[in-house]
């Protein structure tokens, strides 16, 4: 069965193969479709991969790369709507190094009222380990609800670049975001203990309260990256002399920097985003190529 | 006061203990109290030197977003689980995690310390160095104070703090800042009430600019605020 796709308030139309023909078929008619699992469990080792575990509609593929291994997700379900479940669990192993992005931007679709799309993220990065976690934007659509977990365990010497993208204006969808539910975690403890904690939990019309002066004063696409590792502190001026007005760039602690963007669409974004990723990371994975 | 018990009770006693209460809570969370308040903008300083926190409207614009939707919702969480918690470490290093740059932690760290030594001291209760939000929710609970007011107090003391910076630097007339004061004074009251359970699972920040400009403080050509 295709997956739906976004949001209108009329009846959508649906082919299947056993009816050729358009059919009609409102919202409440579709609650019964089946959800989508998907789940990826990979361990990576200095040596290289480990082990790996492929479930559902989620699937890891590792390009043939010059540089440190690379693993790229992908959801062959297009996207998550209410119901969905998905998950990706990473453990770089001592000495390893990898990097992970995702093939596409992943989209939390219209969710049914009282569904919610449920993502499980954890990594886990051991001594002497680096691990930078790079998946594209997160879009979401109107009457999405997503409930998103990253939670990150580092252990004393591992290091991490993250970089999270939330787009949700009408310049970077194409559609007003009116009606949203999302509560969304992102976690990093150090040898077991609170490193960084970010959460955002909101529900209504997500359009309107972007567009007050002092949440993102009408930004439709921000980014948030993290970088847990001793050569953080090195990266904070360079990085600070090329951000925009409307970034922001502080070293946190002696080890953790943390960078927010906001801009007007993940177009934008990408322009202050990918030269201080690739400044971060190095050669960045295919699909971040702009 | 806005929102919990009420003052006055059918029996003489508790009446009497919450007056105290309410002294020792007001004294916490004056001007004069020396945590050293006065010093921290927030970030609302750069927002001035950009200009865009220029008059009354939109000093109340700031002040407003940053209780409801920013620190103040997260604090007023973090001071209420602390009350309840047997232990506050916990929280605290929630706190400290939770902090959107290294003046925020600054800022939450030195007058928690602050607190914790003179409070320590005076009352005499065991409060080891906590970010200010877990100090005055631990404090309150190992005092018995009432947490409805505790963190009533708590967000008008940071409502106020906030609204003297803008008076001081945009410049603003002392009643013109009074007046943004009293008309937060519902939302701190709301937000108390609010937060009463301590969930964490219920901190959300989504005051994005406002935690950007307190990044970007870091690097303000003339600051007269630490943050």
């Amino acid at each position: 069965m295709p997956r739906l796709p976004h949001s209108s308030m009329t009846p959508i139309s649906i082919v299947t193969k056993d009816s050729p023909v358009t059919k009609h078929q409102t919202f409440d008619a579709l609650a019964a479709q089946p959800r989508a699992v998907g789940a990826v469990a990979l361990s990576m080792g200095a040596g290289g991969l480990k082990h790996l575990r492929q479930q559902g509609a989620m699937k890891a593929l590792f390009p043939r790369v010059d540089e440190a291994p690379q693993v790229v997700l992908v959801n062959s379900a297009g996207g998550a709507t209410g119901g969905d479940r998905f998950s990706v669990d990473i453990t770089a192993q001592a000495g390893a190094r990898l990097t992970v992005t995702t093939q596409a931007a992943e989209r939390a679709y219209r969710a049914q009222p009282g569904e919610t799309a449920v993502i499980r993220n954890h990594l886990s990065v051991a001594d002497s380990a680096r691990l930078d976690w790079l998946p594209q934007e997160m879009l979401l659509y109107d009457r999405s609800a997503l409930d998103r977990r990253l939670s990150v365990d580092l252990a004393p010497s591992a290091q991490l670049v993250l970089a999270e993208t939330l787009v949700f204006g009408r310049a970077a969808m194409g559609e007003t975001v009116r009606e949203i539910r999302i509560a969304d975690r992102i976690e990093i403890r150090r040898d077991g203990a609170p490193l960084f904690l970010d959460q955002t939990r909101f529900q209504g019309d997500l359009e309107t309260h972007m567009a007050q002066p002092f949440t993102a004063n009408g930004a439709g696409a921000m980014s948030l990256v993290l970088v847990a590792a001793p050569w953080a502190a090195a990266q904070i001026e360079p990085i600070r002399a090329i951000l925009p007005a409307s970034a922001g760039v502080s070293l946190i602690r002696d080890d953790l920097l943390a960078l927010r963007i906001l801009a007007e669409d993940s177009f934008a974004l990408r322009q202050t985003l990918v030269p201080i990723l690739q400044r971060l990371s190095g050669t960045l994975p295919k699909p971040w190529k702009i | 006061m806005g929102t919990g018990a009420p003052i006055a009770t059918s029996t003489g006693t508790p009446r009497m203990t919450m007056t105290t209460d309410l002294l020792t809570l007001a004294q916490w969370l004056s001007p004069a109290y020396p945590v050293g308040a006065f010093a921290y903008s927030h970030g609302l300083e750069e927002a001035i030197s950009a200009g865009t926190v220029s008059d009354a409207q939109s000093l109340s614009d700031w002040v407003t977003t940053v209780l409801q939707h920013g620190s103040g919702w997260n604090d007023a969480l973090l001071l209420a689980a602390a009350f309840h918690a047997a232990m506050p470490d916990e929280v605290d290093a929630t706190a400290r995690a939770l902090a959107a740059s290294k003046e925020r932690l600054q800022e939450t760290d030195q007058q928690g310390a602050a607190f914790a030594a003179t409070t320590s001291e005076v009352w005499g209760i065991d409060l080891p160095d906590l970010t200010y939000p877990v100090a005055v929710g631990r404090a309150a609970s190992l005092m018995r104070l009432p947490l409805p007011e505790t963190s009533a107090l708590y967000l008008q003391a940071f409502a106020s703090t906030l609204v003297s910076v803008g008076v001081r630097l945009i410049p603003l007339g002392q009643t013109a800042g009074a007046r943004i004061t009293q008309r937060a004074a519902a939302l701190c009251a709301g937000i108390a009430s609010d937060t009463q359970s301590g969930d964490l699972d219920r901190l959300t920040s989504t005051a994005f600019l406002a935690d950007i400009g307190s990044m970007r403080h870091e690097t303000l050509y003339s600051r007269t605020f630490r943050t």
